[in-house]
């Protein structure tokens, strides 16, 4: 029984790691297109600048007129004179002379400083890993085809497997005002924040997600609030300060039964700083700190979500209705920031335990997380992440919660080399029940359910790591 | 006639005398205008030529030959002068078509290797030229009311020569980018620097 749980854990724990190594890097292809080094947008990558920020909102176009800054050269699709002769001229484009491709690789050497805790187990006993020291490798492509419409291309492989994480094609300002009215459609990330999904220094990614009904042991629930979804989503930067989207996904989900229904809304204000679009170049002018500026961005997200999955409660397809909301803020004072995000996650049929309608009972699931930064040089950041869960079950289920520091500092040893060292510190009031395991949200703390759940735990340092990446 | 004639070699003989005895290097009637013109972003630079607006006068109509070769157009950019005709030739292995939907608009067709098409301009303006066949290929024919313009060379250098003397409107014309007039005052057989910045 044990045994099992550890097993579990341990592919838990492996598939945590793995979404959470940097599954996306820098695009090095943008550098490539604008002639430009990598902290045009970047701190150490992918952690964005304002200005990186910007360009990611405008559907990865500079500011002003993009052909304007593109130094690759290209080769014309049709020239702009014959928009005049539409429709009996093609509608003029552009493609790079070299394809706009990049590459790169991420690892992590993991040790575990104490041999006994829950962590070292999971990890079957290994105290010093190498065995994710070259964990991932991807191609990236993105290119504007014109003024207004850009695809965007990445592709992450392992040793055994490949992953179509984007494919998309954005097609920026289509109606009225410039960066109005955007429409993205393909595969990515929802937009449920005002920042980039990589936005951490010590994290890949900047929302904590991960599947709840997976977390009360289905197996196959692989849906969960951000991840790399077919999509369609329309956006919006108004007056350069307020941006809103919407979009539709399809989730993920490992039934291939029927596919899930989701639809989700985001809005983001910021007062100060830089223009959300970078127009009228309202950045910092500190040239020492180009990162640098006095600024409040607040943001919110509801999200709908009906997914299906196998459930020991259920003969066939469990399904389950997720409402989510959630709220965060980021405060940037020079070259100290400070992210603030937290949402409450509603599921009616998740858990191990039936309901009072017979299926999987109802689980509310509060997420925060908070991450400080300070950009000591434009190579060496330190930061430290708190996240912490809660999942409070109905039906007799018991709430439980799980914390997880994490210091460290990410170093640019290289524009385009990155080095993070940084630590997972965990702990936990009991685990979740009815089979379940911290490991899906990245954790290992107390795989085995203790006799008394509320057993709460003391703080293991569960790992050190240094996680190595370079693109080109 | 015969008095014409005769004059015509008085003239050359004291012109002959003038230029020995008082060592003059150039007698023209006109001056000339020269500078530099930066683009920025650069790479709209060689889609310009600077003009002058407007300078009374009659032209003679004639005839020019815009080629197409390695599926470019050759030149890049032609300056001529209302009522001129062009002749586009194809020095390619390849069919091509020639059109513009600037200003009237016109489609000269598809036309084989060594085959010649023919237009004549009769409004000012910018006509690019476009082949249906091969979108990629772009070319201007900048149409002026006088011949005192010159497309920039690759530096960004013009040279307009022979300007009667008197005082104009320089412009100049870009397919993207754009700056202001500016009045310049020629003076027989001098030469005027002028230089143009053109921006967004």
């Amino acid at each position: 029984m044990i045994g099992n749980l550890l097993r579990v854990a341990t592919a838990l724990t492996t598939a945590g790691v793995v979404f959470s190594a940097s599954s996306a890097q820098a695009i090095p292809a943008f550098a490539r297109k604008y002639g430009t080094s990598c902290v045009t947008c970047h701190t150490v990558y992918p952690r964005l600048t304002p200005f990186g920020e910007a360009f990611r909102r405008n559907g990865y176009l500079f500011p002003g007129i993009d052909s304007d800054f593109i130094k690759q050269e290209t080769v014309p699709m049709g020239q702009d004179a014959a928009k005049k002769a539409f429709p009996n001229a093609v509608w003029p484009s552009w493609v790079p002379s070299i394809p706009g491709l990049a590459f790169g690789a991420n690892g992590t050497l993991i040790t575990h400083p104490t041999k006994g805790s829950e962590s070292a187990r999971a990890d079957n006993g290994a105290q010093f890993s190498l065995d994710n020291l070259l964990e991932e490798g991807h191609i990236f492509g993105g290119w504007s085809i014109d003024d207004s419409t850009t695809l965007w291309f990445e592709s992450t492989f392992t040793a055994d497997s490949a992953n179509l994480e984007r494919a998309q094609i954005l097609f920026n300002s289509l109606v009225g005002p410039k960066h109005a009215v955007n429409l993205v459609v393909g595969r990515g990330v929802p937009t449920l924040s005002s920042f980039g999904p990589h936005s951490s220094y010590v994290s890949d990614n900047q929302f904590v997600t991960f599947a709840v009904p997976g977390i009360y042991g289905s197996p196959d629930a692989g849906w969960q609030l951000a991840d790399n979804f077919n999509q369609i989503e329309v956006n919006s930067v108004l007056v350069g300060r307020v941006e809103l989207g919407v979009g539709m996904n399809a989730g993920s989900h490992t039934t291939a039964v029927r596919p899930t229904e989701n639809v989700y809304g985001h809005v983001g204000v910021k007062f100060g700083g830089m223009r959300l679009d970078g127009e009228g170049s309202t950045g910092s002018t500190n040239t020492a700190a180009p990162w640098a500026e006095t600024a409040i961005t607040l943001h919110g997200f509801a999200s709908h979500a009906n997914s299906q999955f196998t459930n020991v409660i259920d003969a066939g397809l469990s399904q389950d209705i997720s409402n989510a909301y959630g709220i965060g803020a980021r405060f940037q004072l020079e070259s100290l920031e400070l992210n603030v995000e937290g949402y409450l996650d509603k599921h009616d049929h998740a858990t191990g335990v039936a309901g009072p309608d017979g299926h999987p009972g109802a689980v509310d699931v509060k997420v925060g997380w908070a991450e400080l930064s300070y950009i000591l040089y434009p190579w060496l950041v330190p930061a430290v992440r708190v996240e912490h869960v809660i999942l409070d079950p109905s039906n007799g289920g018991i709430s439980t919660n799980w914390t997880h520091i994490r210091p460290g500092v990410a170093i640019l040893v290289r524009p385009n080399v990155k080095l993070t060292v940084y630590g997972d510190i965990e702990m936990a009031s009991g685990t979740p029940d009815q089979l379940g395991s911290w490991g899906g949200v990245g954790g290992t703390i107390q795989t085995v359910v203790p006799t008394d759940p509320n057993t709460s735990s003391s703080a293991q340092l569960a790992s050190l790591n240094v996680l190595i990446a370079f693109a080109f | 006639m015969h008095v014409c004639s005769s004059r015509g070699a008085a003239a050359r003989l004291s012109f002959a005398v003038a230029a020995f005895t008082f060592a003059v290097p150039v007698l023209a009637e006109g001056g000339t205008i020269k500078g530099k013109v930066d683009a920025t972003p650069p790479k709209w630079l060689e889609d310009t030529v600077v003009y002058l607006k407007e300078v009374p006068g009659t032209y003679p109509t004639k005839a020019h030959a815009l080629d197409q070769k390695g599926m470019r157009f050759i030149p890049h950019v032609m300056s001529i002068v209302v009522g001129d005709t062009v002749k586009f030739l194809n020095h390619d292995s390849l069919v091509h078509n020639v059109y513009s939907p600037d200003g009237e608009g016109y489609n000269l067709g598809s036309f084989k290797q060594d085959e010649v098409r023919t237009y004549t301009f009769s409004k000012p303006g910018t006509y690019s030229q476009l082949c249906s066949i091969h979108p990629e290929m772009l070319g201007y024919v900048f149409v002026g009311q006088n011949p005192y313009a010159s497309p920039v060379d690759k530096k960004g250098a013009f040279e307009i020569k022979n300007v009667p003397p008197g005082t104009y409107k320089l412009s100049v014309w870009n397919s993207h980018l754009k700056a202001a007039d500016k009045t310049v005052t020629v003076a027989a057989g001098k030469t005027l620097d002028e230089s143009f910045s053109v921006k967004r």
